[in-house]
């Protein structure tokens, strides 16, 4: 498929050329400042039973300041996914797996403004793949109180968002009936035979950071997201009850997602480095509730390397509605939902991994051409544990994530 | 809730917070050089927290905690 510029790139292009003319023309009395990173995340979840999950993400960013108080940004990024899952959730599943591929697209814009204590910003996002339309306004600010020694800040985006589905009006209130969406061919055209729906997102995040001491910064936070409009895979089914119907997945219209978290950077000058925790605990009106521990290690080696390692834990509850997919077959579904989500499942995750940084700045004795630039080189493991051999991709018991990086400030 | 449950909530707030303006509790701008680098930074590259936030979000039932709005050492 030959990739057009849609109507928002082009927008988003138009607006990104006419910031670094005005960039230009504003800034020639004191140098502007230009940045560019390049990103490509390689994620790969074998399978025991098929090909598994494979997903290649780049991405690409530029940034320029604007005058001595604004800065505008924006970027592009596309996730490629290829595999095999089953198409319907039930005892033995991934032996029924099919292949599948599918592109999602993304451009995002923003523009900040920022002054000694205070900073505002303003970003829109366009996303696009064959089955989903995503658009997304967030707005920033945060501001410096006491001596710069606590900063308040507060996020909100809302997301617009539509997804494809079959066409299910003729069912009436027999939800078993649901068919899944079988091709996106149609989607978003004239055709009959599928629809939209809309999903409506709010997402609050409001946040205080503490400088504590010369080497402590503290972060407290929360996430408040509000879910309204259609949640579910419109291609999964699950097999529900000894009759062998195997309705589309049905999940709930409203979900709301709270989130609060603990965050610590202490600096280890004696050894060049820092280490950084995190904590946070998660619950929401799916009853789904998570706690989660993150430590990262940082040091210095040279004038040029910087080494990262971290590790992660995550562990959550199910969903009040989850069964796994011998209790669908065997007790039928919980209520009037059904799922074959692994996010929805109860289970834990580790991830352990590990981060080169190769950091380059010219000389301070002569001038260059620019600021500093930075080669990254990723690997990480992520491991599952899910509580059942019929839980939701079973067979998928870990993956590995690399990741390359090249950023450049002039 | 009663106004007698409020107070002491209301008292250590107040305690709290009156502590945060005296200069005992506040970091100089000469004192900030170690929470200047980058290392010291939570959310110090975006670009790399996005694509962190992409992969877990899809694969937990969980979200938040990552990042802040802005935030860091105000060492600007």
């Amino acid at each position: 498929m030959r990739l057009q510029l849609r109507p928002p790139l082009r927008r988003l292009a138009a607006f990104a050329g006419a910031a670094l003319c005005v960039s230009a023309l504003l800034v020639a009395p004191a140098r502007a400042t230009q940045d560019a990173a390049a990103r490509l995340t390689l994620f790969r979840e074998p399978s025991s039973a098929n090909a598994g999950i494979s997903v290649v993400h780049p991405q690409l960013d530029l940034g320029t300041t604007i005058g001595p108080d604004f800065h505008f940004a924006a970027g592009y990024e596309v996730d490629i996914v290829s595999g095999a899952t089953p198409s319907v959730y039930r005892v033995d599943a991934v032996s029924t797996a099919t292949k599948f591929s599918d592109t999602r697209h993304q451009v995002h814009g923003a523009l900040a403004y920022q002054r000694p204590s205070s900073a505002w910003s303003f970003g829109y996002s366009y996303g696009w793949e064959s089955d989903y339309r995503s658009s997304a306004v967030t707005g920033t600010t945060t501001s410096d109180l006491l001596d710069h020694n606590f900063t308040v800040g507060l996020s909100y985006t809302h997301n617009f968002d539509r997804v494809c589905d079959a066409n299910n009006s003729n069912i009436g209130d027999q939800p078993l009936d649901l068919k899944p969406l079988t091709l996106s061919t149609h989607c978003f055209g004239s055709e009959t035979d599928v629809t939209t729906h809309k999903l409506a997102i709010d997402t609050f995040q409001p946040s205080l950071s503490w400088t504590a001491t010369p080497k402590l910064l503290l972060q407290l936070g929360s996430t408040i997201q509000i879910l309204d409009g259609f949640q579910s895979n419109p291609y999964r089914s699950v097999l529900v009850g000894m009759q062998s119907r195997t309705p589309q997945e049905r999940l709930p219209e409203f979900r709301q997602r709270y989130a609060v978290f603990a965050r610590a950077v202490y600096a280890l000058p004696a050894v060049r480095g820092s280490g950084l925790f995190m904590a946070r605990l998660y619950e929401d009106t799916w009853a789904v509730q998570a706690a989660t521990g993150e430590v990262v290690l940082n040091k210095y080696f040279g004038p040029g390397l910087l080494v990262t390692l971290r590790g992660r834990y995550h562990l959550q509850s199910g969903a009040s509605f989850y069964r796994d997919a011998r209790g669908y077959l065997e007790l039928g579904p919980a209520g009037q939902y059904w799922t074959g989500d692994r996010e929805l499942s109860p289970m834990s995750n580790y991830l352990t991994g590990g981060k080169l940084a190769f950091i380059r700045h010219p000389g301070q004795e002569r001038s260059s051409w620019y600021v500093d630039m930075e080669l990254d080189v990723k690997y990480e493991l992520l491991i599952y544990h899910l509580d059942a051999a019929d839980a939701p991709n079973a067979d998928r018991a870990r993956a590995h994530i690399v990741q390359g990086a090249f950023s450049l400030r002039f | 809730m009663s106004i007698s449950k409020v107070m002491p909530i209301l008292a250590v707030a107040c305690v709290l917070l009156s502590g945060c303006s005296t200069a005992r509790w506040t970091v100089k701008p000469h004192q900030r050089e170690l929470l200047a680098d980058r290392i010291m930074q939570p959310d110090g590259n975006a670009q790399e927290t996005a694509a962190d936030d992409h992969v877990l979000s899809n694969r937990e039932g969980a979200i938040g905690g990552s990042g802040t709005s802005g935030g860091g050492c105000g060492c600007n």
